[in-house]
């Protein structure tokens, strides 16, 4: 296939032989996945007054492995203004995914001349990874606030949607479904939402070994989307008493070279063109002597 | 991966980032070449290192060649280690079901513009299908993965200037690597600063 | 006829309960066996170890790693035999250990390298050690270097297709002189001048082939030895660390030294940089005589 073809899409060029090289070897290289808590609830709206929005809350570890890839990457990812998705399963699947209908959902946004539906959302995403047949590995929790309201998905890798109050998704669902299902009330207000998504999140963080560090929280009402990164951080970091800065010239080294990038401009003064300069030999060539001039060849009289 | 062997390391200092990889090339238990580097350079301030599947280093620089000289073109101006990262990621990803035995690692510094007058260094990593991860310390990848992931867990410091972040990438891969039987053979180390690129050759064990 | 028969059939499968009170010397059985040696009470054994672990290489994806990698060599030459061994334990990639100890010293007049598991290989040779022992107190005379590696043989055989994995070099001085024997887990059993063990074997063979003669002088085999670690710590990723020297003679062996693998490989090129840098000198006078 050349470099920059036509076609589009994914490309199996490299499937078999890998498939070879895994049977050979320690199997194939392993992707950084979410093993993650995520979650989404639906709240206000009723006879509250209480405005009607989604809150949704993530957890922020990717690991490859056992080992732990990213301490705080971000899996609430931006689809439309008025709509995120938090993603579990093969990372890179998540964020592309989510990249690519958050593409359609603009381009279906101006075609429409309206703000897209978070059904028409939940659907493209649905009918992409049907027909990957959850090859793809995305399991997704959607939410966002249309006009028909505020609305929340789950979607799974294989193509299969719920549309529940609340959900939570990925390794810690577990955890955190407890939490939901103990505290969970219909019409509650933003900041009791906003609490007990953080405990559901915190919940996942702490007894699920798939997820950790932060937790994220995103909070979508017709009134705009608050995106609250690390709103809580029970993880950080203890502080090293000592360092381990090493002396200069530790380190052997046999070879060195230095790529200076300061370009040094220096103006040298010459006599212009059409003067005789210094050093230069002025040999008049006769003409019929210079190149070609053997030969005879024919200068047009 | 552990086909060929292998490993890089990026970090973070105050204004200017490293790289390094080790110098070996294996087949499988063999060592075959002792010259074999993994990190190569972009533009004047940006390089990346592609450890794994020997075969796919070439392909993937080969290909990268062309897409950055293909921007190169049509946007006249040097690509940023930002939109490098995401034009190697995309790369990445058109092979999920075929992918490239690959975990490639960026590190740059992006000049200052009116947009962005203050750019702070660069450093990011990728898995084989291209997931994204952007540290503000240190990215490691390769067969010493684990190893460095400790090393570096343990020295590295915030703001580190040039010749103290060298020592910090230098004495991180060499130990990483001693415990590693696919890794080491040498090693070669970039040290990236707004005037000037540092390139060195380690002195490590050869077994 | 029925008991003969019965005491040349291989050890029960299971456990040896039944023969819990058969006495023997110390914890050995009637049979000279190791009592309670426990295999898996599973119906298949073998296939068992083979799938939870890579002691036999057919299974990488096993998960329990054992110690692996390793180059061994010995030889035999005029002024005795020369062991050299590497110290590097690998599991999978990770590099367990930089200073094993590849050469057990049975006795002071026999000495068993070391490839494959490590415990397989530490274990059984210091029960050879009790043998060789045992084998003194009945005939008030050292056990020959044939008849040690024979009972090492024996015992192997009797496992084999449990996973068990070693393969290794007896070596020692005996009535007939210096003595050096290649056993392995499958079972064989071989005299030789020359050997070598392991991953690194290979590399190590093409450095020894190219300098062994039987008439080396100690110095110059010690140096080969050497060498042949050295070459093989440097190409083979699962050898390496240090080299540890032993040398055999006639009233036993004697430990030369540990060498680290890194130090002596920049020592042997800077030599050979010198050397081609004189060798280019020389050229150089001769065409300028020229």
């Amino acid at each position: 296939m050349p470099v920059e073809g036509p076609s589009i899409g994914f490309d199996f060029s490299n499937y078999a032989r890998n498939q070879f090289l895994g049977e050979r070897m320690n199997g194939l290289p392993r992707a950084t996945s979410t093993g993650t808590t995520i979650v989404g609830l639906k709240f206000g709206g009723g006879d509250t007054g209480e405005e009607e929005g989604i809150c949704l809350g993530a957890d922020t570890r990717a690991t490859g492995g056992p080992i732990v890839a990213d301490k705080n990457c971000e899996k609430i990812h931006y689809l439309a203004p008025h709509m995120r998705c938090c993603g579990a399963g093969t990372a890179a699947d998540t964020e592309f995914v989510t990249n690519l209908i958050s593409s359609n959902l603009e381009l279906h946004a101006y075609s429409q001349g309206r703000p897209a539906r978070v059904v028409t959302a939940m659907t493209m995403l649905k009918q992409y990874l049907f027909r990957y047949q959850g090859q793809v590995g995305a399991y997704l929790v959607l939410g966002g606030v249309d006009s028909t309201g505020a609305h929340l998905f789950t979607i799974h890798a294989h193509g299969s949607t719920d549309k529940l109050p609340y959900v939570t998704m990925g390794s810690g669902s577990m955890a955190a479904m407890a939490v939901f299902e103990s505290s969970f009330k219909q019409h509650m207000t933003r900041k009791d939402a906003i609490d007990l998504v953080a405990r559901a999140i915190r919940s996942g963080i702490f007894n699920d070994l798939g997820s950790g560090s932060n937790v994220d929280v995103s909070v979508i009402t017709k009134n705009g989307t608050e995106m609250m990164r690390n709103y809580e951080t029970p993880n950080e970091r203890g502080i090293k008493s000592r360092n381990y800065k090493f002396r200069r010239g530790t380190t052997a080294w046999t070879k060195e070279s230095i790529r200076s990038l300061i370009v040094s401009e220096e103006v040298k003064m010459t006599t212009g063109a059409g003067k005789t300069q210094d050093g230069v030999l002025d040999v008049p060539v006769p003409i019929g002597k210079g190149p070609g001039g053997e030969e005879g060849m024919d200068v047009d009289a | 991966m552990e086909y060929n062997g292998g490993s890089v390391v990026a970090m973070i200092g105050k204004d200017c980032v490293a790289i390094a990889s080790d110098l070996r090339l294996g087949q499988q238990s063999v060592g075959v070449a002792m010259n074999f580097e993994k990190v190569f350079p972009v533009n004047d301030k940006l390089y990346y290192g592609l450890p794994g599947l020997a075969t796919d280093v070439y392909t993937l620089r080969e290909q990268l060649r062309f897409r950055v000289n293909m921007y190169r073109m049509k946007e006249e101006r040097e690509i940023t280690p930002k939109t490098f990262t995401h034009l190697l990621s995309s790369t990445l990803y058109e092979k999920r079901f075929g992918p490239y035995f690959l975990e490639p690692v960026v590190a740059g510094l992006t000049t200052p513009t009116e947009l962005e007058p203050k750019p702070k260094p660069f450093i990011s990593t990728m898995d084989t299908i291209g997931c994204i991860t952007t540290p503000k310390d240190f990215a490691v990848a390769g067969t010493a993965q684990d190893k460095l992931y400790g090393m570096a867990e343990g020295l590295w410091e915030p703001d580190l200037e040039p010749e103290d972040l060298f020592e910090t990438i230098s004495q991180t891969l060499l130990n990483a690597v001693d415990r590693d039987a696919l890794s080491g053979w040498g090693a070669i180390v970039h040290v990236i600063t707004h005037d000037k690129v540092i390139t060195r050759q380690l002195r490590s064990r050869m077994d | 006829m029925n008991a003969v028969l019965q005491s040349l059939q291989p050890p029960a499968r299971h456990t040896n309960e039944d023969e819990e009170d058969a006495w023997g010397y110390g914890n050995l059985d009637q049979r000279g066996g190791v009592r309670g040696m426990m295999v898996p009470r599973v119906p298949d054994p073998a296939a068992f170890l083979n799938l939870h672990t890579d002691s036999i290489s057919s299974n990488p994806a096993a998960k329990i790693k054992l110690a692996h990698g390793t180059t061994t060599l010995a030889f035999r030459f005029k002024g005795g035999i020369i062991v050299a061994v590497d110290s590097r334990a690998t599991a999978g990639s990770y590099i367990a250990s930089g200073t094993v100890k590849k050469v057990i010293e049975i006795n002071p007049y026999l000495l068993g390298t070391m490839a494959g598991g490590a415990a397989d290989c530490q274990y059984w040779e210091t029960y050879l050690g009790m043998q060789c022992r045992l084998h003194e107190l009945r005939n008030k005379e050292r056990i020959s270097v044939a008849a040690a590696s024979k009972i090492l043989s024996n015992i192997v055989y009797q496992y084999k297709g449990m996973g068990l994995s070693m393969g290794t070099m007896i070596c020692g001085w005996d009535k007939t002189g210096p003595a050096l024997f290649y056993v392995d887990s499958d079972g064989s059993r071989l005299k030789g001048d020359l050997f070598s063990v392991g991953s690194g074997s290979t590399f190590a063979y093409g450095v020894l082939d190219q300098g062994y003669s039987y008439d080396l002088s100690d110095e110059e085999a010690q140096e080969l030895g050497r060498r042949s670690i050295i070459a093989a710590g440097h190409r083979d990723a699962f050898s390496g660390n240090t080299c540890n020297l032993f040398h055999v003679r006639e009233n036993g062996w004697e430990f030369i030294a540990n060498y680290d693998v890194n130090e002596l490989w920049y020592e042997y090129e800077a030599k050979k940089k010198a050397g081609a840098s004189q060798a280019q000198a020389q050229k150089d006078e001769g065409m300028a005589v020229e």
